[in-house]
This record gives C-alpha cells, sequence and structure tokens, in this order.
C-alpha cells in the first residue's frame, strides 16, 4: 500500500472511527483505493476489565487518534493539503468514544477547509466488501456479525438497505464473550473460541440452535445458559469440545438465516461483515453454501472485517456525492439505526 | 501572535480569539436549557464548538490559518466536555502545525476575581455530590495556586475552609451550587458572577505564556479528569 508506483486516484478522504474500542484513521481515494488503514487496538486495556470499559475508551481515543491519523497521512504517502474530505462515524457505538472521533474531524475538516462526513458505523460495515470487491451488484444479502451488532441486512444499491431482522437480546459477538468468560478464557472471547474450537469435536455436545427456523431475528442468550449448565453437570468435559460445539451452534444459525434471507430477497450474493465474521468457521460455511447455492460469497479479509476506518472513508465517497457534506453542528447519534 | 482559546470543561461551551490587544471575538452558550423530563441541561459541546470557532473567526476576521497558538482547558470538569475541546484543539493545532498552551479549569476561574482582598476558592461542580476545588492566593496580575487541586465532598470543602481560617471568596457554579453549606462559614462570600471558566481567561492566560515560548506540541496535550476511569458510569 505504501509502495505506491503510480499517482493516487483522485480525491483521498480521510477517515476516523472511534464507536468502540478500535482507535482508526485511514485514507481511501476514489472509494475503494485504500492509500492507508491504521488501527490502534485498546484490546489490551480492557481485557482485565472482561469487557470495553466506555470511560477508559474515550480517555485512550483522546490520547491515540491524533498520532493515528498522522500515521494515516504519512503512510498513505501524501500531504494533508491534498485530503478532500474528513469523515467519522457519528454512530452507532459508546457516546463519549464517538465523541472524541466526532470533534477531532470536524476540526481537521474546518483547519484544512474541505467538508466533514458523518458516517454511519454499521453501513461502514457493509461498505467493508466493496472495498476489497469493487464490482459487487446488489441485492445482496448481508449478515452483519460483532461484539455490538447482530442484523441480516438487504443491500438493494448505495444507500438502500432493509433491515431483515436482527438479535432480541445477546449480540452474537458478545456471546462469544460471555461463554469464553464463563469457561476462564480471557476476553476477547471470539478469537480464543475459534482457536480452541479447531481441536475440538463441534457434535460433540448438542447444543440448541434458538429460533434456528423462525424468521430472521436471533436470540443468543439462551445458548449462553446451556453453556453454562452443561458446565456445571459435566465439570470434566472437554473444552475444545464445549468451544466446538458452541460455535458450531451459533453458525449454523448465522449461515441458515443468511442462507434463506439470500434465497427469499433473490440476492446474487451473500456478504459477510463485523468482527465475528473473522471466525473461521463462519467464513468456510459461508464459502460452502455459496458454492451449493450458487450464489457469489464477498468475504472480507479479517481487517476489513473488523471495526477500521478505511469502510468509514469508503462509505463516505458515496456519501458525500449523494447527501453531500455533514453540517458541522450535527451530533454524534449512539443510538444510531440502519 | 493570535491565541485560539477553547473552553468546555463545564455545562457551557466557549471560545475566543485574541491576542496582544486583547480580545477580538468571543462565543459563549448557556449552560442550556433541559430537555422535558431531565433536570439537567443535556450539554451539546461537539455540536456547538465547531461552528462557533467559524463564527468567531468570521467575526474577528481571521483565518485559521493565521492562528499561532491553540489553548484548551484541560479540566478537571465535565469528561465529556473536556475532551470534545482537548481533541477539537489538538486537531486544530497538528492540522494547523501550531503549538498549543493547556490551562486547568480551576486556575481559569480564579483568574478573573484576582483582585479579591482575600483567598479565592474555585469550586466546580463535580456532580455526584463532589466538588472539584483548589485555594488561590491574588499576586500581582493573577492569582497562584495554594496547595493541590482536588475532588471531594462539599462537607469536606467545609471543613477545609473552617481550617483554612481565613476570609475566602468562594467561585465557581459548585460554590454557588452549595452555597448554603459554605455560608454556614463565617467570613465566606459567594461570587455569582463568574460560575463558569472563561474563554477570555484563557486567550489573556495563554497568550502571556504564548509570548514567553511555554508552550507545548499537540500530542503532549491530555486533559485532566482528577477520578479514576474504571467505576466511573458512561460518559458525564
Ligand atoms: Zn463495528
Amino acid at each position: 500500500m505504501s509502495e505506491r508506483l503510480a499517482p493516487p486516484p483522485g480525491d483521498p478522504i480521510l477517515g476516523i472511527e472511534t464507536s468502540c474500542d478500535e482507535t482508526a484513521a485511514a485514507v481511501v481515494a476514489g472509494g475503494t483505493h485504500v492509500l492507508s488503514s491504521v488501527v490502534s487496538s485498546q484490546v489490551d486495556l480492557h481485557a482485565r476489565h472482561g469487557g470495553v470499559v466506555p470511560e477508559i475508551a474515550s480517555r485512550a481515543h483522546t490520547e491515540l487518534l491524533l498520532p493515528v491519523v498522522a500515521e494515516a497521512t504519512i503512510e498513505a504517502g501524501i500531504e494533508d493539503s491534498e485530503i478532500t474530505a474528513v469523515a467519522a462515524t457519528i454512530g452507532p457505538g459508546l457516546a463519549g468514544a464517538l465523541l472524541v472521533g466526532v470533534a477531532s474531524a470536524k476540526a481537521l475538516a474546518l483547519a484544512w477547509d474541505v467538508p466533514f462526513i458523518g458516517i454511519n458505523h454499521l453501513e461502514a460495515h457493509l461498505y467493508a466488501a466493496f472495498l476489497e470487491e469493487p464490482d459487487l451488484e446488489p441485492p445482496l444479502a448481508v449478515l452483519l456479525v460483532s461484539g455490538g451488532h447482530t442484523m441480516l441486512v438487504a443491500f438493494e444499491g448505495h444507500g438502500q438497505y432493509r433491515v431483515l431482522g436482527g438479535t432480541i437480546d445477546d449480540a452474537a459477538g458478545e456471546a462469544f464473550d460471555k461463554v469464553a468468560r464463563h469457561l476462564g478464557l480471557g476476553y476477547p472471547g471470539g478469537p480464543v473460541i475459534d482457536r480452541l474450537a479447531m481441536n475440538g469435536d463441534r457434535e460433540a455436545i448438542d447444543f440448541p440452535r434458538p429460533m434456528r427456523n423462525e424468521g430472521y431475528d436471533f436470540s443468543f442468550s439462551g445458548l449462553k445458559t446451556s453453556v453454562i449448565n452443561h458446565t456445571r453437570k459435566h465439570p470434566d468435559s472437554s473444552p475444545e469440545d464445549i468451544a466446538a460445539s458452541f460455535q458450531e451452534a451459533v453458525v449454523d444459525v448465522l449461515v441458515h438465516k443468511a442462507r434463506k434471507a439470500a434465497r427469499d430477497i433473490g440476492a446474487s450474493g451473500l456478504c459477510l461483515a463485523g468482527g465475528v465474521a473473522a471466525n473461521s468457521s463462519l467464513r468456510e460455511r459461508v464459502l460452502d453454501a455459496c458454492i451449493e447455492d450458487g450464489l457469489r460469497a464477498f468475504v472480507p479479509s479479517r481487517s476489513m472485517c473488523t471495526d477500521n476506518a478505511a469502510m468509514v472513508a469508503s462509505t463516505a465517497y458515496y456519501r458525500l456525492k449523494s447527501d453531500g457534506p455533514t453540517p458541522l453542528d450535527a451530533p454524534a447519534r449512539p443510538n444510531l439505526g440502519l | 501572535m493570535i491565541v485560539l482559546g477553547i473552553e468546555t470543561s463545564t455545562a457551557q461551551v466557549a471560545c475566543a480569539l485574541g491576542g496582544a490587544e486583547g480580545v477580538m471575538a468571543a462565543f459563549e452558550s448557556g449552560p442550556g436549557v433541559p430537555l422535558p423530563g431531565r433536570n439537567r441541561a443535556t450539554p451539546r459541546h461537539a455540536e456547538l464548538l465547531a461552528p462557533a470557532i467559524e463564527f468567531i473567526c468570521q467575526q474577528a476576521r481571521v483565518d485559521l490559518k493565521d492562528v499561532g497558538v491553540v489553548a484548551v482547558d484541560l479540566g478537571p470538569g465535565m469528561f465529556t466536555g473536556v475532551r470534545v475541546g482537548v481533541a477539537t484543539g489538538k486537531a486544530l493545532a497538528q492540522a494547523l502545525r501550531i503549538p498549543m498552551v493547556g490551562l486547568g479549569s480551576l486556575d481559569l476561574l480564579a483568574f478573573p476575581v484576582r483582585y479579591a482582598d482575600r483567598t479565592v476558592a474555585a469550586v466546580l461542580d463535580a456532580r455526584r455530590d463532589e466538588v472539584y476545588f483548589a485555594l488561590y492566593r491574588p499576586v500581582p496580575a493573577g492569582v497562584q495556586r495554594v496547595g493541590e487541586t482536588r475532588v471531594c465532598s462539599p462537607d469536606e470543602l467545609y471543613a477545609e475552609l473552617l481550617a483554612h481560617g481565613e476570609d475566602v471568596l468562594a467561585v465557581g457554579d459548585g460554590a454557588v451550587r452549595y452555597r448554603e453549606t459554605l455560608r454556614r462559614l463565617d467570613g465566606v462570600e459567594i461570587d455569582v458572577v463568574h460560575p463558569f471558566p472563561s474563554a477570555a481567561s484563557l486567550v489573556t492566560l495563554a497568550h502571556a505564556r504564548a509570548v514567553r515560548e511555554e508552550f507545548v506540541q499537540p500530542w503532549e496535550i491530555n486533559p485532566v479528569y482528577l477520578r479514576p476511569a474504571v467505576g466511573e458510569r458512561a460518559a458525564s
């Protein structure tokens, strides 16, 4: 990315992402050319608290963001004066954390005299797939799964979405975190369970598949409870088997519903987004399902699945074209939906 | 040298431009009106601040590129308010490639009453039945802090002032809020004219420092919280 031979394509946009516990900045030109993408994870700061502590996140963003922005422009190999717009996630997310990114982005836009663009974090996750596959053709079924969100979305065109379903309790990533905590595996839960599951038997324990055959909504809280009950009843069952069987139950429900959605909306492809999309079993099963169903699979690289600012800058390119700049008095919106 | 001052450590949002000749333009919002069903106004620092900076630049006919120093109130104060101000100031300074001056909220609160003939207690409402406070002694052309900046209950503040034993002028929204407690002391006067740190004080004090080249780089500036992050509820 940093060793470019040709000059960058036009309109480099600086993107900023601070909605949760990643402090990120990126420069993307023309909507799809990632010139740089810097992510500073705070995961170590939160790990000993077993989850994201909002005030710790806000404080860390305040310290980390500007060095991350400087790194992103240097890595992109461009001068500040070449940046044509500054975008930041305005929601959904942690209120205090969002404000650091929004205030900083507005100030940079003001100082450089370029437009500010406020971006919906969920929409940005959907655009992550575009960054790697610019020829992606709607309609698509998108499964957006992370620590904060679990959604099935019909992507019908730039800026056109229909939310088909969501979780009625825990987000998928939250279920991973809670089960990992219960098994004493630490935080964050997703990567640890993924790793452990590789050496386990995913059919060892028949955990329930909540709401598998009912509509597009999800529920993971009952599944978490049955994992807890199982370990109480069988204290010596292998953590590898529990991890593999639990992961299997989650992935089975997710993939089953995503396929059904793709079929129902007549989608040409199935797209994965969000931090849980980094899960190796989910990726594998989505690829298999797409081959079976004759769908195109869009499985972004792991670094594009988790929170990053390239997806923010990419979305901003299209939003600036369709809606123009966001006013400087726009608020952060912690509860923003899609 | 033109100084841009950003003051957002309380419920009010303020900014000012100034230089050797004094303040050139200033913006100051009120603390706001509470939304229905809430007994406190919801501060809108991140919504008001950037347009306010744009506004004072237009009023003073100053291009941001002509600003030489960005000054910010580092707190203590409302966590999110301070952060919005510090994040905005740092981003402006980094983008404009200029240095910064950071000052404490209580130093700024005490400065306008520097002509008092007694000790000044700067007291900001820290919510959850606590205050941020520090004591100041008036000196020629300013105030000098005596002792530490602390967060404590109004009763502890009362005890501290009682032990201090001298006449005190208490200033700040914390002094106003807990005036009944403080008035139980003899020799305590409450200033109700300057409840919040002012952007004009910030610009004046920062300009004096900038002239002496006592500035820092944007990456060296961080908020002063006085309270740990863990155990805090989300965004104040
Ligand atoms: Zn996310």
